[in-house]
């Protein structure tokens, strides 16, 4: 382009991927800013087009309402897997917010969300004492209330709320080759059961769990924040971690979390000492449900379940990932699998987006809990924490009577009642 | 812009709804050809029929002219408004009636032509014009453009499936025109209107007409190592008297940058053209059909012809080649696609004159287009921000187009006019003819404030002189 605006920034590195676009519109109709807000600057076509016009010197980058259209996106990346000419959307839109940052700060809810989650001496304790507090009445007792705090508190609610199970140990084998699995933020602060829940079925399924010590948090909400130094300085620390693990694959239950461990390649690959490690790290990367269907799964014993699926956008948009968790529900006998009317769509937790941008995310989330009520399932099977409690919390909010469960945890319970 | 009439339009359609920055209009500034720009002074988006007809009658009063929008993916730069107002009516997106029994919809204009096939698709109906953006555009868009799409070979284009329309004339007046029920008495004005390209009025409601499904559909992928065969393969197909539900055409560079995408479809790569046939009606007649085309093009010199097995397989040819236009990002960031119509048996001499118009520029001309009525579309990728590189590529454009025209052609076969074409508009049409759509244009809009400067060049029509400067504009 003759005359970038903004040398040497991000926004300007992306400029391939922005020229990319054609302006066909096919991503309009997979967008949902677009479909609830109804305004093309809130779609990814007019987003790019923004992209463009900052690199173009036609808007400025301190314009409150380019920055307002930018962080409204929720960066579900729906708009991916249906584009023609193949837009790395969300490695746009994470350049763009990297370039924005210097001009308006990130919302001081989000900056301390994220200086929590870089730091492993303030996340755990902040885990730890979510956990308590999941533990006592009060957030189920809250949870009713208007407002962000009533939905945190419904969120931490419907953590509290997963299947019912009896103890079993299974027998290591570990034919199918070592795993490490990412320890997370959230789901080991919250969903605890669920990591031992997913350390349980590989080992049932022929995996060896080998422990990884010294990861950090992932740095997938420091990169959609466009703080892109703090996610590669994470980044680096899960690589060694994993590295010294020895693991061939590493196990992945946090959809969000996957989905950036398997762009480390992309996040470091101007950093000469760490490209390659990233790189090797980012091809071992697996959904535990990709796991899981590579050995089958199993089956385990009956479950007589309603069950509908959710699929978590960073799980089928940003990892293509879409049959390996139905594969995983599809071995538990009994469970019966009702499909969910837009599944595709998000459901507006986006990270922390529903913390930052309620109003939106409130609009985002309405049809899907329309259409999971419509299922009349009692369970909610989906593979990312940030959906578990978006959708568990709006469950409890509208009186659904379903709970929201990641897919390992149905298919624990599956195995503990075979009594595996 | 006379003061206040932002504020005036949001008490109708709410603060949200209406867009005055000038760094929010600049996504309005484009449809699906960026290669044209036009800024708009305001955007305005009403969300219900009496928001719209509102919006419309105080632009009347306050005589201003503005820009009906669908999704902005027209190809023709049909829906830029030049410093005026854009009325967006992506938000009237209600499907209000389904008549199954009588096979036909009434939708608002904002409703995206894939929602309303998938909304009747349960009840055995279908809604045939498919043009390939049907994932993004509006049957409004689809009536202002008459649109096409592959099945327009056998079914027909938008104006043959819409029934009955309910207009709001640039003046604020309601009419209706045409009938659910069948033909009116008198001159047919549904017909002038659809395909009047936003410049007659907005339609608030359109009632189309749904077909059954066919009882039987095969799609055909043919291949072949020579561009001359696919398009003397084509004539004969058409020759035979034999009516394909669609029959497409897609060359060498167009196959490779579709596999590349995520619609690969499976089409050989090394191929220099393919055909996509899709034959439909009764079991027993299609079977037959089916034997005589697969025996059609291997005489004419097919490598291979593989019939789809099954929905999923036939799906995925389809989406290969409705979202080839949309992949061509892959080869540069700009691009150019036109649409052109020329009488079917010229083809296989067109296609040899538009690659040597090509290298002639030192151009990769891409040809996707259904030819089975003879509407090219020839695509080229280019860098705009190449002067030099952008001069060869309009020129080889301009003579392409020239080229389709003296073939005794058309300059549109389903993207409309718009501010594309209106150069070559005095090329194929008479200065008679041309005042002649002035004037029926006057009868819907005489103040020529829907959509102005479009589709007929300004100076061809005789009261335009009378306006200064040639074009209207808001108030400054």
């Amino acid at each position: 382009m003759p005359g970038c605006a903004l040398p040497g920034t991000p926004l300007a590195d992306a400029l391939p991927g922005i020229n990319a676009c054609v302006h066909c519109g096919f991503c309009l109709q997979a967008c949902p800013t677009y479909l609830n807000l109804e305004d093309e600057n809130d779609s990814p076509r007019g987003r790019i087009f923004l992209m463009r016009s900052l690199l173009e010197g036609t808007v400025k980058p301190d314009d409150p309402s380019v920055q307002q259209h930018i962080d409204q996106c929720l960066g579900c990346r729906a708009c991916e897997p249906v584009c023609p000419s193949g837009v790395p959307y969300g490695q746009l839109l994470e350049a763009t917010r990297a370039t924005l940052r210097e001009y308006a700060p990130v919302p001081f809810v989000a900056r301390a969300i994220l200086f929590v989650f870089a730091r492993e001496w303030l996340l755990r304790p902040a885990m730890f004492f979510s956990r308590i507090l999941a533990a006592t009445p009060i957030p189920t007792l809250l949870s009713g209330m208007s407002g962000r705090l009533g939905f945190a508190m419904a969120m931490l609610a419907s953590t509290g709320r997963s299947i019912e199970r009896s103890r079993y140990q299974p027998v290591m084998r570990g034919e199918r080759g070592n795993v490490a699995t990412l320890r997370g933020c959230v789901m080991d602060g919250l969903f605890t059961a669920t990591n031992g829940a997913t350390r349980r079925v590989l080992a049932v399924n022929g995996y060896a769990i080998v422990a990884a010590p010294g990861q950090s948090c992932c740095g997938a909400l420091h990169a959609h924040a466009g703080d892109l130094e703090t996610a590669r300085s994470l980044a680096r620390r899960n690589i060694a971690a994993f590295d010294r693990s020895g693991a061939e694959f590493i196990a992945v239950n946090a959809a969000g979390c996957g989905a950036i461990m398997k762009e480390y390649g992309h996040l470091l690959k101007d950093d000469p000492e760490w490209r390659e490690r990233a790189a090797s790290t980012s091809a071992r990367v697996k959904d535990v449900s990709e796991l899981l269907a590579a050995a089958g799964p199993r089956e385990g014993g009956p479950l007589p379940i309603r069950v509908t699926y959710d699929a978590p956008c960073h799980l089928q948009h940003a990892q293509r990932v879409t049959q390996a968790p139905l594969s995983v529900l599809a071995a538990i006998p009994g469970l019966e699998l009702v499909p969910l009317h837009d599944s595709d769509q998000c459901c507006g937790s986006a990270g922390i987006y529903n913390l930052i941008e309620p109003e939106t995310s409130d609009a985002v989330l309405a049809p899907k809990l329309a259409n999971i009520r419509a299922t009349g399932a009692a369970w909610v099977a989906t593979g990312n924490p940030g959906c578990l409690m978006q959708i568990g919390a709006g469950l409890i909010r509208a009186e659904i009577p379903a709970r929201a469960i990641h897919p390992v945890d149905l298919l624990d319970a599956s195995y503990a009642a075979f009594g595996q | 812009m006379r003061s206040g009439i932002a504020e005036r339009l949001a008490e109708i359609v709410g603060e949200r709804h209406v867009l005055s920055r000038p760094s929010e209009l600049l996504v309005y500034n484009s449809d699906g050809l960026p290669g044209y720009r036009r800024q708009p002074r305001l955007a305005v988006f009403p969300g219900t029929r009496e928001e719209t007809i509102a919006v419309v009658r105080l632009l009347a009063d306050e005589g201003l002219p503005f820009v009906p929008r669908g999704a902005g993916t027209g190809l023709s730069g049909g829906a830029l408004a030049d410093d005026i107002v854009v009325i967006g009516l992506h938000r009237l997106k209600k499907i209000l009636s389904l008549d199954v029994e009588n096979r036909r919809a009434t939708v608002e204009p904002g409703v995206v032509n894939l929602r309303l096939n998938k909304h009747v698709a349960p009840h055995g109906l279908l809604y045939a014009p498919d043009p390939s953006s049907e994932a993004a555009c509006t049957i409004g868009g689809n009536v202002a453009e008459n649109a096409g799409g592959p099945h327009c070979l056998k079914y027909g284009v938008t104006l043959n499936h819409v029934l009955a329309m309910t207009v709001v004339l640039p003046s604020g007046e309601l009419v209706e025109l045409g009938s659910k029920v069948g033909e009116r008495d008198g001159y047919d004005l549904r017909g002038a209107f659809i395909g009047s390209e936003g410049c007659f009025g907005l339609a608030l409601d359109i009632t189309v007409k749904l077909m059954t499904k066919p009882q039987a559909v095969r799609t055909l992928l043919a291949d072949f190592t020579s561009v001359d065969q696919a398009a003397h393969v084509t004539s004969a197909i058409i020759a035979s008297g034999i009516v394909p539900a669609a029959l497409e055409f897609m060359d060498g560079p167009t196959i490779r940058v579709v596999e590349d995408s995520i619609y690969a479809a499976g089409y050989p790569r090394d191929a220099e053209a393919i055909l996509l046939i899709e034959l439909d009606g009764l079991e027993a007649g299609v079977s037959a059909d089916l034997e005589a085309v697969r025996r059609i093009c291997l005489d004419g010199g097919a490598r291979n012809v593989k019939v789809a097995r099954d929905d999923a397989e036939r799906m995925k040819l389809w989406q290969g080649r409705k979202k080839a236009f949309g992949a061509m990002g892959r080869l540069a960031p700009h691009l150019i696609v036109q649409d052109a119509v020329i009488p079917r048996t010229r083809l296989p001499d067109i296609l040899a004159t538009i690659r040597a118009i090509g290298e002639k520029y030192g151009v990769v001309v891409c040809n996707v287009f259904h030819a089975g009525d003879g509407n090219l579309h020839p695509n080229i990728a280019y860098s705009a921000d190449d002067p030099a590189e952008s001069e060869r590529v309009h020129k080889a454009m301009t003579e392409i187009m020239q080229a389709c025209i003296d073939a005794g052609g058309s300059i549109t076969g389903e993207h409309g006019v718009g501010l594309d074409k209106m150069g070559y508009m005095e090329s194929i049409f008479s200065e008679s003819s041309l005042n002649a759509m002035c004037e029926l244009r006057a009868v819907f809009d005489p103040e020529r404030r829907s959509n102005p400067g479009k589709v007929v060049p300004v100076h061809a029509c005789k009261e335009w002189h009378a306006v200064p400067g040639g074009r209207l504009r808001m108030d400054t």
